[in-house]
């Protein structure tokens, strides 16, 4: 039997080409973009495998906020055959030029042998140590660029003048955090030292970067070296772990990715049923007449099942080749997130997978269209004029296992069972929203005056054409607009978040590192040049060495820590702590109540945000000790505050009562906010007044910060746009089902009289009401999904801007009256007699 | 009497059109011999085409029974009915109902494919030049005449030989010179293979080359007698 199925199913498709071809378009849009997506994310995990290494500096890291104990060195010192390289890394400023324009930069200190692994490529080519020789410094083009500088000229950093002998192309270990916050700049360990940058205070990072050889196990050595260094300050790493930010972040992005890639392979699903439906809507006759020659319904549901696997099998492989093709087009998008080449590394497996569902999803939406196959009766070949609605079943139950089907799939694609049933819930709800758009179009269709002239009623009435196609145009269609419209949406909610023109509040700038003896200097300099005092906070540097009197060695920082290495860090980090006698405006408490001023007396208090209690385990009553230059300061927690830190103000997780830090050497951070036009000119003055003062331009961070987010709203939205493609072959493939229809109505209306304009005024309608309806219901879904990612999932205030709700509609509206001339313009020029002669 | 081919026993065929039950056969019976050929003949609406369908096992009557070629035509399930066509009966139709997408061949083909017949398309091949249309066989039913594409139809229909051939208004859409032709083919098939024949038709000179004419009326048999 499956031998004539094959057969039939091989013939039977020449009278289907033009709805296999839509079955083949949806597949093939929808395939693509699933293993646009999984390819990206094999890329992504292949190329921090191969470049794990080079990313982390050696085979072993040490890191910390201090130079490291004597006993890290000592460990370190043991180690057999070990290549060892020691590197210092601070944010600083850096001044030059003819204008003396200052530049916030990464300074980085390496010592000999670095890197051990990757490639540093400099311009000139020549070994690092020479060109750093003699106060040389390599930067990057960019500070170049914004300073004004070339190769050669001097560049001042801290107390000493540099010589840039050359420009940094590619660094192997520039850190893995996705923003920077300023170019880097290389210079020698004896000109970090002569720059007067390392003081009491500063913020130094301190790497030793170990290569191991061949034969020695990182993850042994990082264990062994874990054991015997205690201090849990000192970050210890191997290779094969390095970058869990890095890495988390691209797993996340890939998985978003995934869904978005799904949702177009859904919205091909619609395709998929609507092509097959018309197909077989068109097969009546014959499958009456097969049935009538004996053909089992068995032998007729296999053959269209075989033709439209076939074609989907098809489908599936030209999609997975598209979705490896568009490959450069994201790794370009993400050029600037990814800090090395991306590896183009399809997986077997991950395309399988594609176009396995791919074929999952044509079979379920291939299954109603074929029920009712088995529903055509062998007597309709007697009597062909009945109509369908006596025999068709019907069809509401037959969609049940259908959508288990797609969410089964949908879960499997979404790895996780909570991301996958949000996605079906969300998936679900918006087709039932976007299906009961296009009905309510129908009704009110039917109820709006037709007094407004012929084109006018005749697009309306076209509205509520047999064959529902206006349901599926403006679902489809609604679905591609909606995650366009919604990732434009959320682009403005975070880029307004991070618009520093938003926050009235914030600085201009963060000044850091203020020395005791500057403070007064400082505060007038900023008057005279700003026009407005600063605001002085005093600041003293303690980590965390104690809990409730345990001391937080190793072990016991691995044992408390709950939420994995993000917890960690709230126990290993630098704190910087401030002292003050009344909670700072926009804190909230959140438990307990700030200290009175005997109590304060009495002994060191503490207010803990609510973020770091809760990783650290702390609540009213606690006793934390910090370690501040060698003095162990024990404080008791009296309260737990709430911090916005949207504000982007000077905010602190943990403020101690006034006293506490009496003798402390304290540095000063102060903030100012002045005018765009004036913030060059402050920045310059204070760097040539104090060059070891780093000023932190808040504008320009968050531009920074707004370039990684637009980097990645180009990626989303390179995957949504399969999405979009998939929404117009439905709204092609609706339009070509409708086709005989609309070329008889337009006979029809010429042989009364109508101009051709007028049946094409009346089509303009029909299709600009459909983009109207489909842009409108799309833009509101976008609306209500931006609003609750914005709310749960990245947790930013809502705003809304209704301009990309705007241009959706409009875009929507004139991609539909373009798509639907191209299909349909054909019609107008046809005779009307031979059209009627063949009725 | 020779053996039966088809028994029919107090026939009912109701149908419900616009919110009102229309009865179409109203209590048929009759006995059709093999290797017979009997017109069924009756004004438009008097249930013809109908009785043909019921007989062909295309719907399942309201009352009554049918019996062809000792087979309870009424008793059987979907897939038993497909195979019962397949192998009891051809079937020719007024309006031809070959495939669109299948050309000449292909369409003849078909039962045979249904079948598992072997080499089917040589096959189908044979059966239409038996038809006097080897020459068109690999063209589209578009591109046949209305005479041509009946005799596709009736090649199809004979394809596997069956004991039985049903053929409603098989001249209908046809001229009277087409339909002169197309009705020789079918009593020279029948008289070949000794096949029985039961035709619709409302045309009188065709019902008086068949052995015997039933007229129906109102959905009753009006008479049953020898022509």
């Amino acid at each position: 039997m499956n031998r004539v199925a094959m057969r039939l199913a091989w013939r039977q498709a020449r009278g289907g080409r033009r709805h296999l071809a839509a079955v083949f378009a949806c597949v093939a849009l929808g395939v693509g973009a699933l293993v646009a997506v999984g390819t990206l994310g094999a890329g992504l995990a292949a190329t921090l495998a191969r470049e794990a290494k080079a990313l982390l500096g050696g085979d072993v890291e040490l890191r910390a906020a201090r130079p490291l104990p004597a006993e890290a060195d000592a460990a370190v010192a043991e180690l057999a055959a070990a290549r060892v390289v020691r590197v210092r890394e601070l944010v600083g400023m850096a001044r030059g030029g003819a204008r003396g324009d200052s530049l916030l930069v990464e300074l980085k200190a390496p010592g000999p042998g670095y890197p051990l692994y990757g490639r540093l490529a400099t311009a000139p080519a020549a070994p690092l140590a020479s060109l750093l020789a003699d106060d040389g410094a390599v930067v990057q083009r960019e500070l170049l660029d914004r300073l004004g500088l070339a190769v050669g000229d001097r560049l001042v950093v801290g107390a000493v003048t540099l010589t840039i002998r050359g420009v940094v192309e590619a660094e192997p270990d520039r850190t893995a955090s996705l923003v920077t916050l300023g170019p880097r700049v290389f210079v020698s360990p004896e000109a970090l030292d002569h720059s007067g940058l390392i003081t009491l205070g500063s913020r130094v990072r301190y790497r030793v970067l170990v290569g191991l050889p061949p034969e020695a196990g990182a993850g042994e050595i990082r264990a062994s070296l874990a054991r015997a260094v205690t201090d849990p300050g000192v970050r210890i790493a191997a290779y094969d772990e390095a970058q869990p930010g890095l890495r988390r972040f691209f797993t996340q992005l890939t998985s978003y990715l995934g869904l978005v890639g799904l949702a177009s392979l859904l919205v091909g699903g619609i395709g998929v049923a609507a092509s097959v439906s018309a197909f077989v809507a068109r097969q009546v006759p014959t499958i009456a007449a097969l049935k009538a020659l004996g053909a089992e319904t068995r032998t007729l549901i296999v053959t269209y099942v075989i033709q439209t696997q076939v074609v989907a099998l098809g489908a599936g492989l030209v999609g997975a080749a598209l979705g490896v093709a568009i490959q450069p087009l994201l790794g370009a998008a993400l050029a600037g997130l990814v800090p090395f080449a991306l590896e183009l590394h399809p997986e077997p497996w991950m395309l399988a997978r594609a176009i396995v569902m791919g074929l999952g999803v044509t079979l379920l939406c291939t299954w109603a269209p074929l029920a009712s196959v088995r529903a055509v009766p062998a007597w309709l070949i007697l009597r062909m004029d009945v109509e369908p609605a006596v025999w068709r079943p019907r069809a509401r139950w037959t969609l049940v296992p259908v959508a288990l089907g797609l969410a089964a799939l949908a879960l499997w694609q979404a790895g996780s069972l909570k991301t996958g049933a949000i996605f079906v819930g969300a998936t679900a709800a918006a087709l039932l929203g976007l299906l009961g758009l296009a009905r309510g179009l129908a009704l009110v269709a039917r109820r709006l005056p037709r007094r407004r002239g012929l084109a006018w009623r005749h697009g309306l009435t076209a509205l509520q054409r047999p064959g529902g196609h206006a349901p599926r145009v403006v679902v489809a269609l609604g679905m591609a607009v909606m995650l366009l419209v919604a990732i434009a949406l959320l682009q403005g909610v975070l880029g307004r978040q991070i618009d520093h023109e938003q926050h009235r509040q914030a600085p201009s700038f963060f000044f850091l590192d203020v020395q005791p003896d500057q403070r007064e200097p400082f505060a007038r300099l900023v008057e005279r040049t700003a026009g407005i005092p600063p605001v002085l906070t005093p600041v003293v540097r303690g980590r965390l060495v104690a809990i409730d009197g345990e001391r937080l060695t190793r072990a016991v920082v691995d044992r408390r820590k709950a939420r994995g290495e993000e917890g960690a860090w709230y126990f290993t980090r630098e704190y910087v702590l401030t002292w003050t006698d009344a909670p700072p405006a926009g804190n909230v408490l959140t438990h307990g109540r700030w200290w009175t001023a005997a109590e304060a007396a009495a002994g060191p208090r503490a207010s803990v945000e609510e973020a770091a209690a809760r990783h650290l385990g702390v609540d009213v009553g606690s006793r934390m000790t910090f370690d501040v230059q060698g003095v162990a300061v024990e404080t008791e927690v009296t309260s737990i505050r709430r911090v916005d830190w949207q504000s982007l103000t000077t905010n602190f997780f943990v403020i101690l009562s006034a006293g506490a830090l009496d003798g402390a050497p304290a540095t000063w951070v102060a903030t100012a906010r002045v005018p765009p036009s004036a913030e060059a000119a402050l920045q310059n003055a204070v760097v040539a007044a104090f060059p070891n003062v780093t000023a932190v331009p808040v504008r320009d961070v968050l531009e920074r910060v707004g370039a990684v987010l637009s980097d990645i709203a180009v990626a989303v939205r390179l995957v949504a746009l399969f999405t979009l493609g998939t929404g117009l072959v439905v709204m092609i493939g609706a339009l070509a089902a409708t086709r005989s229809q609309r070329l008889y109505e337009s006979v029809v209306l010429r042989t009364l009289g109508a101009t051709r304009s007028v049946v094409a005024r009346a089509f303009a309608v029909e299709y600009g009401l459909l983009g109207a309806a489909a842009g409108a219901g799309g833009g509101l879904l976008a609306t209500v999904l931006a609003w609750v990612v914005a709310r749960w999932v990245l947790e930013a205030p809502w705003t809304f801007d209704a301009a990309p709700v705007v241009v959706g509609v409009g875009a929507t509206v004139a991609l539909a009256l373009a798509v639907g001339f191209l299909t349909t313009f054909r019609l107008l020029g046809q005779k009307p007699l031979p059209v009627l002669r063949r009725d | 009497m020779a053996l039966v081919m088809i028994r029919v026993r107090d026939l009912v065929m109701r149908l419900a059109s616009g919110g009102r039950t229309v009865t179409i056969l109203d209590g048929v019976s009759l006995d059709v011999a093999a290797g017979e050929v009997v017109a069924v003949m009756g004004p438009s609406g008097s249930g013809k085409s109908t009785l043909l369908g019921l007989i062909a096992g295309l719907d399942t009557p309201s009352a009554g029974s049918i019996t062809v070629g000792g087979i309870e035509v009424t008793g059987l399930g979907e897939t038993a009915l497909a195979r019962f066509r397949r192998r009891t009966l051809g079937f020719v139709f007024q309006s031809y109902h070959l495939i669109p997408t299948l050309t000449a061949v292909e369409n003849v083909a078909v039962p045979l494919e249904l079948a598992g017949a072997s080499r089917p398309l040589a096959a189908a091949r044979s059966r239409l030049a038996e038809v006097g249309l080897a020459e068109r066989a690999d063209h589209y039913p578009a591109q046949l005449s209305g005479g041509e594409q009946q005799r596709v139809a009736i090649a199809r229909a004979v394809a596997l030989a069956p004991p039985l051939l049903l053929a409603d208004e098989p001249t209908g859409n046809l001229d009277s010179a087409t339909g002169a032709q197309i009705v020789d083919l079918l009593l020279g098939l029948n008289r070949e293979r000794g096949s029985t024949l039961v035709l619709v038709t409302h045309d009188v000179t065709l019902a008086s080359r068949a052995g015997r004419a039933i007229a129906l009326r109102d959905g009753r048999v009006v008479n049953g007698q020898a022509a």
